[in-house]
């Protein structure tokens, strides 16, 4: 839960109406964690008059101000108030700014006026960030959930100091926590983006070639609705305009390589439109730079690499995949469509079980299709005589950066112990190529929210009788949730004692020394992959970076 | 010798109901032998005992009072009781190799005992079953001939079927003490006369050892703990062995290192995070009566948990990797929870070390010819659950419990007799089982 953190704290400055009660509590927590508490106080006390009374107005002047249009036409005083509090609201994000560093950029900066910030100042500021835990602790699972979280933020109070929660290997990623609403973010930020912010955020949109069209398919719909201000050109104002949306997308979730390279494709093309085309015109071209970028890059080259994969794939093969390429899947399909006989295992990973889906497309087709996890890779390999990889991308030493377990079955696939090695092929598209190098899977990742590994058994009823779980576990989850946070510790304690907690690592934030970690990707050695296969051909992984050179700069 | 049932009391009280290793420890007593082999071959058919070590605990308190109820006074017929009772239970629960592997050790006991009492019906069928030993002498003379020697003497002339008996005075030091007088004094009273019952009761008292080491065993693995755990290093586990965690704790007490937990979904990772967050597992009879006080955290060591998937990711950073095991292999490999293969492979591919803690109860005088038998299959729900019920009739769910590991992925082997290569471990059998026994 702990990117539900930010919103919480966030809500001080913009808040949705729903958290209005919870307001005033909340609007300390990030006083007392940061030092803008003292320029608070040092402020005239209508300041923090004008915060709190911010909030009534401030959700729709975020929400539909991107637009700038309001469904109800304001008073004069509303929007005197308004205005009143976008600028307080615009202070606080400065002086966040100022203070919480680089690192959190646009939209997310008030956010990360409450973030710990791991690994600076851990003894100082894990009071401030323990607060922020302890308050959305109990709090229901994260997915969908977002703004609830925020009343457990109501109760937060600064309690005893807590330790990091970051596994120190990977402190380095642990970069701002993760966005939880839409609250906080720019108002430049189009409602497109931030939609598509929420689904990046909840893996409704998911995979590197998924996240990289509905980016740009909502960039797109931003250059529709753009007009360029007086005084400034195009080429020069939508790019920072453009800033804005991508640095909301990537609070949501840190960009994938596929979607940088398609913005630096995008900014490429903003930059070298000429200043003395109209800007409609203007807005055409690059509505047809991205339709054609998505065709060429990607649909295109979809069907390009399914069919050459298709003809690696022969009569009476065992296919071993790993979790839900969407390419592996097309080419699976491709091949059982032109009548070849084959069987597909497909090996997945917890906590997305991105198999599963991937699994009922293929059932669903006709495939024989056999479904285990990643403790069974050795089992699946056996009698494997291919594995077809799906990539998130490729790194310019030519290893394969993948969802995590990817390392795993390739490894299996080259070390098999009846000494017969299973080709290894990866089907990948060139915009997923990275001039990064990387030497293991530390130096690049992406950590994920570490509470998708807590198993959440939530029994579903589905008959009409009493449900046995209810005699010993009374309180269903999100209510508990909404009570724990309501709670003082004390209740807290009593209340773990009463009831069971539905699993033994739901309050792994409050247990001392223990931490977990969820890895999103995994670095595949180049040497346990022999063919990647893309829509410029079939290549040895070290062609790597001499295509991505090619098609960066044609 | 007692001390073991009297520590698992709490847990039989507080869960008399479930079938499992305490109930049939408790019915033991009060029930008729035979119906207590059933009981046995039940509890194992079923996987109401599952582990290793409680299939173990189970197989010698029964064999100890199958043994002490055998009316019987020639040790041919208590082999033959043993050896009828022991296919039964093996034949109940082939994968469960710990159950063969104690009645192998009891038939051991028996047939040294007997061999030390050197009586002449013995020797005859001694003889016809262990063509294979080397003789430099006339076998119809021999055993005539060794009554007059002295015990020395025949020890070193004949090693093989010495071995046994060295072995029960191992390092062991608790053990080794009653071992070394219980086994020299029945010496004399063979010579005084019939001495059926005596056997029975030196037999016992082997058992009585077994069933001793089973208890003090983990203790005894992790004194080499400090040995092989240093300060800050990063050590890389698996599942929720009693075994590793106990070693973990031994060198927790003086060295602080992190742990980096795989949780070993989906048959075991429930325990793991019971173990990594030092919840009490209730469930569990094994565990719950070993005082397991405080859990690693407690101690201040750093454990992360992760999915098994993020194994190779972090390996880079590991130094060493500890594994517990479910039986361990007379040709060095081991078949341990899923996933462990590929944990250990990383491991290799990393050049970092792998350790296998394994109580030497585990090794088995079996020679995996077919890998594939030895894996069992478990519950597919808890791959694909319910929710998805409309994709089990399409797709093949698998969810293999095992892995066979095979012995150059492993690097040392670490029992209650100390640490070995995986090359050693043949040894270690032949010390521990007869050749006649191997397959009974």
């Amino acid at each position: 839960m702990a990117d539900s953190v930010n919103p919480a704290v966030t809500s001080s400055s913009t808040t949705a109406p729903s958290q209005a009660p919870s307001q005033p509590p909340a609007e300390n927590s990030p006083s007392q964690t940061l030092p803008i508490r003292d320029s608070k106080t040092a402020n005239p006390p209508a300041q923090s008059d004008k915060a709190s009374s911010k909030p009534k107005d401030a959700p729709a002047a975020l929400v539909t101000g991107g637009d700038g249009a309001s469904d109800k036409p304001l008073t004069p005083a509303q929007l005197k108030a308004k205005a009143k509090a976008e600028k307080a609201a615009r202070r606080v994000k400065e002086k966040a700014d100022r203070e919480g560093g680089a690192g959190a950029a646009g939209g997310s900066a008030p956010g990360a006026s409450g973030q710990p910030r791991p690994p600076n100042t851990p003894k100082k500021d894990a009071a401030g960030g323990g607060a922020s835990q302890k308050g959305v602790k109990g709090a229901p699972p994260r997915r969908g959930s977002g703004p609830v979280a925020q009343t457990g933020a109501a109760a937060a109070e600064p309690k005893k100091k807590k330790e990091d929660k970051s596994v120190a290997v990977f402190s380095h990623l642990y970069g701002q926590q993760r966005r939880t609403t839409v609250n906080g973010a720019a108002k430049e930020v189009h409602p497109a983006v931030l939609a598509l912010g929420l689904q990046l955020r909840d893996y409704v949109v998911c995979g590197s070639s998924a996240r990289c069209v509905a980016t740009l398919l909502a960039f797109k719909r931003v250059i529709e609705s753009y007009t360029t201000p007086l005084g400034t050109s195009l080429a020069r104002h939508l790019t920072t305009h453009l800033g804005h949306q991508i640095s909301y997308l990537s609070t949501c979730r840190p960009l994938a390589v596929s979607q940088g390279n398609a913005i630096r494709a995008l900014k490429l093309a903003i930059s070298r439109v000429d200043p003395s085309t109209p800007e409609s015109t203007a807005k055409a071209s690059l509505c047809d730079m991205i339709d054609n970028f998505i065709r060429e890059k990607i649909t295109v080259a979809d069907q390009v690499i399914a069919g050459s994969a298709v003809e690696k794939i022969e009569n009476g093969d065992v296919i071993v995949t790993f979790a839900g390429s969407n390419i592996v899947k097309q080419t699976l399909l491709q091949a059982h469509k032109e009548g070849k006989r084959f069987r597909v295992s497909i090996i997945d990973s917890r906590p997305l079980f991105e198999g599963k889906s991937l699994a009922r497309t293929l059932a669903n087709a006709g495939l024989d299709v056999q479904y285990s996890l990643v403790h069974a890779i050795s089992h699946a390999i056996k009698d494997a005589t291919k594995v077809f990889l799906g990539a998130h991308g490729m790194t310019s030493n030519g290893r394969l950066y993948s969802r995590v377990g990817t390392a795993l079955v390739a490894m299996s696939a080259k070390e098999r112990a009846g000494g017969v090695e299973v080709p290894v092929i990866v089907c990948c598209e060139t915009v997923k190529f990275s001039d990064r190098v990387a030497l293991d899977s530390i130096v690049v990742n992406e950590i994920a929210d570490a509470d998708e590994l807590i198993p959440v058994n939530s029994p579903q009823q589905v008959t009409g009788l009493p449900d046995p779980a209810a005699f010993t576990a009374p309180p269903v989850e999100p209510k508990k949730g909404g009570k724990a946070a309501s709670a003082a510790s004390t209740q807290e304690s009593t209340d773990s004692t009463r009831v069971p907690s539905p699993s033994p690592l739901a309050k792994w934030k409050d247990t001392p020394n223990l931490q977990l970690l969820n890895i999103m990707y995994d670095v595949t050695p180049a040497e346990y992959v022999d063919m990647v296969i893309t829509e410029m051909g079939s290549l040895p992984p070290s062609a790597v970076p001499i295509v991505h050179r090619m098609s960066t700069n044609p | 010798m007692y001390s073991p049932q009297l520590s698992y009391m709490p847990s039989t009280t507080s869960q008399a109901m479930t079938p499992g290793l305490s109930s049939f420890l408790k019915s033991l007593k009060s029930n008729p032998i035979d119906t207590s082999i059933e009981n046995l071959i039940s509890l194992l058919k079923r996987r109401q005992i599952c582990h290793s070590r409680s299939c173990a605990t189970a197989t010698a308190h029964l064999l100890r009072s199958v043994v002490s109820l055998c009316r019987t006074s020639e040790s041919a017929k208590l082999i033959e009781r043993v050896q009828s009772v022991g296919r039964r239970l093996m034949a109940a629960q082939p994968r469960e190799m710990v159950v063969g592997n104690i009645v192998r050790r009891v038939l051991g006991l028996i047939r040294d005992e007997a061999e030390d009492d050197r009586e002449a019906e013995f020797a005859l069928s001694e003889s016809e079953s262990q063509p294979q030993t080397p003789r430099a002498f006339d076998d119809a003379s021999m055993p005539l001939d060794r009554d007059s020697l002295a015990m020395g003497t025949e020890r070193s002339s004949r090693p093989p079927l010495t071995s046994m008996f060295s072995l029960l005075s191992h390092p062991e030091p608790e053990a080794s003490l009653p071992s070394t007088p219980g086994s020299q004094s029945p010496n004399p009273i063979p010579a005084n006369g019939p001495s059926s019952k005596d056997l029975r009761a030196e037999v016992l008292v082997g058992i009585n050892e077994i069933i001793d080491e089973l208890d003090q065993v983990d203790e005894q693995i992790s004194t080499y703990a400090l040995e092989h755990i240093h300060s800050n290093e990063i050590i890389l586990t698996h599942t929720s062995s009693t075994t590793v965690q106990k070693f973990l704790l031994r060198a927790a007490t003086k060295r602080k290192f992190t742990v980096i937990h795989a949780e070993s979904y989906p048959n075991n990772h429930k325990v793991t995070h019971d173990t990594v967050s030092g919840n009490l597992p209730s469930d569990d009879d094994l565990l719950s009566f070993e005082s397991f006080k405080k859990p690693l955290i407690a101690h201040g060591i750093t454990v992360i948990l992760i999915p098994d998937s993020a194994v190779f990711a972090l390996m880079s950073r590991v130094n060493k990797v500890i594994l517990g095991t479910h039986s361990v292999l007379a040709n060095g490999g081991l078949v341990a929870a899923a996933g462990t293969r590929v944990i250990a492979r990383a491991a290799k591919v990393h050049q970092t070390p792998v350790v296998v803690v394994s109580g030497v109860y585990k090794l088995s005088p079996v020679y995996p010819f077919d890998f594939d038998s030895l894996i069992e299959y478990g519950d597919a729900s808890k791959v694909l659950p319910y929710e998805d019920g409309d994709l089990v009739d399409q797709i093949d769910v698998q969810n293999p419990l095992y892995d066979y590991v095979p012995a150059e992925l492993v690097d040392l082997y670490i029992t209650n007799l100390g640490g070995h290569a995986p090359s050693y471990l043949y040894r270690i059998v032949s010390d521990h089982y007869r050749k006649e026994d191997i397959s009974f």
